[in-house]
C-alpha cells in the first residue's frame, strides 16, 4: 500500500465551473502619431476605449506611441504568452472586434480541432458498455 | 536543438519584468554609466548596479492592483483595494530585504499575520466541507482531502491561476538552522491564505467562506486515488458487522475464457441477498478483490447532494465584523448524526474494547455469559 505523500496533495483547477477568473490581464494600444494607418486606430483610442476600461476593470489598459510603425494590439495573459495583432486596413468597428477578440481569448495556443477526441476528467455519463453486463453475454 | 528557444522562452518568463508606466524616474540615474549623481567627490566610488535587485525594490503599478482586484472579484469588498492587497502580496520575507536596500524608508507590512489566519480559517471550511459531503470518510483520507484543497502546493496553483505573478513581492532565502528556505511556490501560497484572512476581517466569516468556496473547494480532487487498502476483504467484513448485516459472501456472477491467456471473472460480494460490490478481475481472488474495494468504496464516498450539506459554520450568520462581535440570528443548523467510525483493520484499541458500532446486533464471544 503506497503512503499518501503530502508533496503529491493537490487540485486541479476548474475555471469556470463556480467563479471564473478573466485570463487576459494587460492590453497594450502601440499606435502611430503620424502614419496614416493608424488613424482608425487613432479614433478608436480617443473615442471608444475609456468606455472599454470602464467596462472590463479587470484588464490593465496600455497606450503607448510607436512611431512609424503598424498600429497593433498586445494582449498579455495569465499563462504567461502575449497575442499580438496588428489594426491597419481596419475600419473603428473593425478595431472594435479585434480588441474584443483579444480581450475574450484565454491566450493559449491555436490547437487545430480537427482530429481532437472528446477529454473529460469525469467518467461517462452513460457508462461504458459491457458484453458480460448484458442479459445475454456478448459473444464475438 | 529544439529544447534551446523553449528553455529561453520559459526562462525569459520566470525573470521579473517590470512595467515602467508609473515610476517616476526611468532608467534609474544609479543604472547609466557616466551620468553620475551630482557630488563633486575626487575618488569615485566603484557603483554595481543589479538589475533583478532594483526591479524587485520597486513598488508595483497600481493599475495591476486594481485589476487584480476585479479580477478576482473582490474590488467592492475593500475601500482601499491596491494597499490591502499590496500587503496581502508581500511575503515576511521581503520585509528585511526592503529594509537593507532602503534604510530610511518606513518598513512595509508583510502578509505573515494574515496568512496565519487565513490556514486556519481555509482548513476551518475545507475540513467542514468534506466532512459534510462525504460523511463516512475515513479519517486519514479526509485529512489528506483537506490538504488536497488547501494545501501548500494548491495555494501556490491557485495564486498562480489568479494572476499574482509579478504583483508577489519575496526574497527568495536559502536554509538556516532555525529556519526554513523560502522558495517561491512558499511565497505565492501565502497570497491567497492572506486574502482569506482580509476578507474575513473586512467583511464577515460567511463572505471568506464563500470566498474559499469560490477558488479553492471548486477545484477538482482525486478522492478515489487517496483511499488505499490493505487488505479490503477484512476491512469489509469488520465494517459489515459494525452495521449489524450478514457476513459477507462472494459469488461468482459471469466468467469467460478461463482456460484462455485472458480470463475474465465477475465476481459479486453481497450480504444476504443485497449485492454491496462487484469486482471483475483476470483471476477469481483479483476480481473479489476488487469486488470488496468497490463496495468499501460505495461506502467511504457516500455523497451528500450539495443542496442538502448543511455547513456549521453558517451558525455564526452573515453579519459583517468578527464572529465574537456579531450578532444576528443565525440560519438554522440541524446537527448531522454521527457517523460509525471507520474499523482499523479489526484491530482493538488499548484498552482491548471492541466497538461493536451503533447498528450491530451479533454480541461477541467474550461478552457472552454462560
Amino acid at each position: 500500500m503506497r503512503p499518501l505523500l503530502r508533496a503529491h496533495l493537490t487540485s486541479r483547477p476548474a475555471n469556470g465551473h463556480v467563479s471564473f477568473i478573466p485570463q487576459i490581464r494587460k492590453l497594450v494600444f502601440e499606435y502611430c502619431d503620424k502614419w496614416p494607418s493608424s488613424a482608425n486606430t487613432r479614433t478608436y483610442i480617443k473615442k471608444h476605449l475609456e468606455d472599454l476600461a470602464r467596462t472590463n476593470p479587470h484588464v490593465e489598459i496600455v497606450v503607448r506611441q510607436r512611431n512609424f510603425k503598424e498600429p497593433i494590439i498586445r494582449g498579455f495573459y495569465l499563462n504567461n504568452r502575449e497575442k499580438v495583432v496588428p489594426l491597419n486596413g481596419f475600419e473603428v468597428t473593425g478595431v472594435q472586434q479585434k480588441v474584443q477578440l483579444v480581450l475574450d481569448s484565454s491566450g493559449a495556443k491555436i490547437k487545430p480541432l480537427k482530429r481532437r477526441t472528446v477529454e473529460s476528467t469525469t467518467e461517462a455519463a452513460r457508462g461504458i458498455w459491457s458484453g458480460l453486463h448484458v442479459q445475454e453475454t456478448f459473444k464475438i | 536543438m529544439s529544447h534551446v528557444p523553449k528553455r529561453l522562452a520559459s526562462t525569459a518568463t520566470k525573470v521579473a519584468t517590470l512595467s515602467t508606466s508609473h515610476l517616476k524616474v526611468f532608467p534609474p540615474p544609479e543604472a547609466v554609466v557616466g551620468r553620475a549623481p551630482s557630488s563633486s567627490q575626487t575618488e569615485r566610488t566603484p557603483s554595481f548596479f543589479s538589475a533583478e535587485t532594483w526591479a524587485t525594490l520597486q513598488p508595483p503599478n497600481p493599475a495591476s492592483l486594481s485589476a487584480f482586484a476585479h479580477r478576482i472579484g473582490l474590488a467592492k469588498t475593500f475601500s482601499n483595494p491596491a494597499e490591502v492587497i499590496q500587503q496581502a502580496c508581500t511575503h515576511p520575507s521581503f520585509v528585511p530585504f526592503h529594509a537593507k536596500h532602503n534604510p530610511d524608508q518606513p518598513a512595509v507590512t508583510a502578509n505573515g499575520n494574515l496568512t496565519t489566519l487565513g490556514n486556519s480559517l481555509l482548513g476551518l471550511f475545507a475540513t467542514e466541507h468534506v466532512n459534510s459531503t462525504y460523511p463516512h470518510l475515513p479519517t486519514r483520507v479526509m485529512k489528506a482531502a483537506v490538504s488536497a484543497y488547501v494545501g501548500a502546493s494548491s495555494c501556490a496553483s491557485i495564486a498562480k491561476d489568479m494572476g499574482v505573478g509579478h504583483l508577489l513581492r519575496w526574497n527568495r532565502t536559502p536554509n538556516t538552522p532555525t529556519r526554513p528556505a523560502v522558495l517561491h511556490a512558499d511565497a505565492m501560497s501565502s497570497v491567497p491564505r492572506a486574502l482569506t484572512a482580509l476578507i474575513y476581517q473586512h467583511q464577515s466569516l460567511a463572505a471568506a467562506r464563500t470566498f474559499a468556496h469560490k477558488f479553492f473547494l471548486s477545484r477538482e480532487i482525486n478522492l478515489r486515488n487517496m483511499i488505499k487498502f490493505r487488505d479490503p476483504k477484512l476491512a469489509l467484513q469488520e465494517t459489515v458487522a459494525k452495521f449489524g448485516r450478514e457476513r459477507p459472501v462472494s459469488r461468482l456472477l459471469r466468467e469467460t475464457g478461463r482456460l484462455s491467456n485472458s480470463p475474465i471473472f465477475v465476481v459479486g460480494i453481497y450480504t444476504g441477498g443485497d449485492q454491496l460490490g462487484e469486482g471483475f478481475g483476470s483471476s477469481l481472488r483479483m476480481a473479489e478483490y476488487r469486488a470488496a474495494e468497490d463496495a468499501l468504496l460505495r461506502l467511504y464516498l457516500t455523497r451528500q447532494p450539495s443542496h442538502l450539506v448543511q455547513l456549521p459554520t453558517s451558525t455564526f450568520g452573515d453579519a459583517r465584523g468578527d464572529i465574537f462581535s456579531a450578532t444576528t440570528s443565525p440560519s438554522p443548523y440541524t446537527p448531522v448524526e454521527m457517523q460509525d467510525t471507520e474499523i482499523l483493520y479489526g484491530s482493538a484499541d488499548k484498552s482491548g474494547t471492541r466497538n461493536p458500532g451503533a447498528r450491530s446486533t451479533g454480541t461477541l464471544p467474550e461478552d457472552e455469559v454462560d
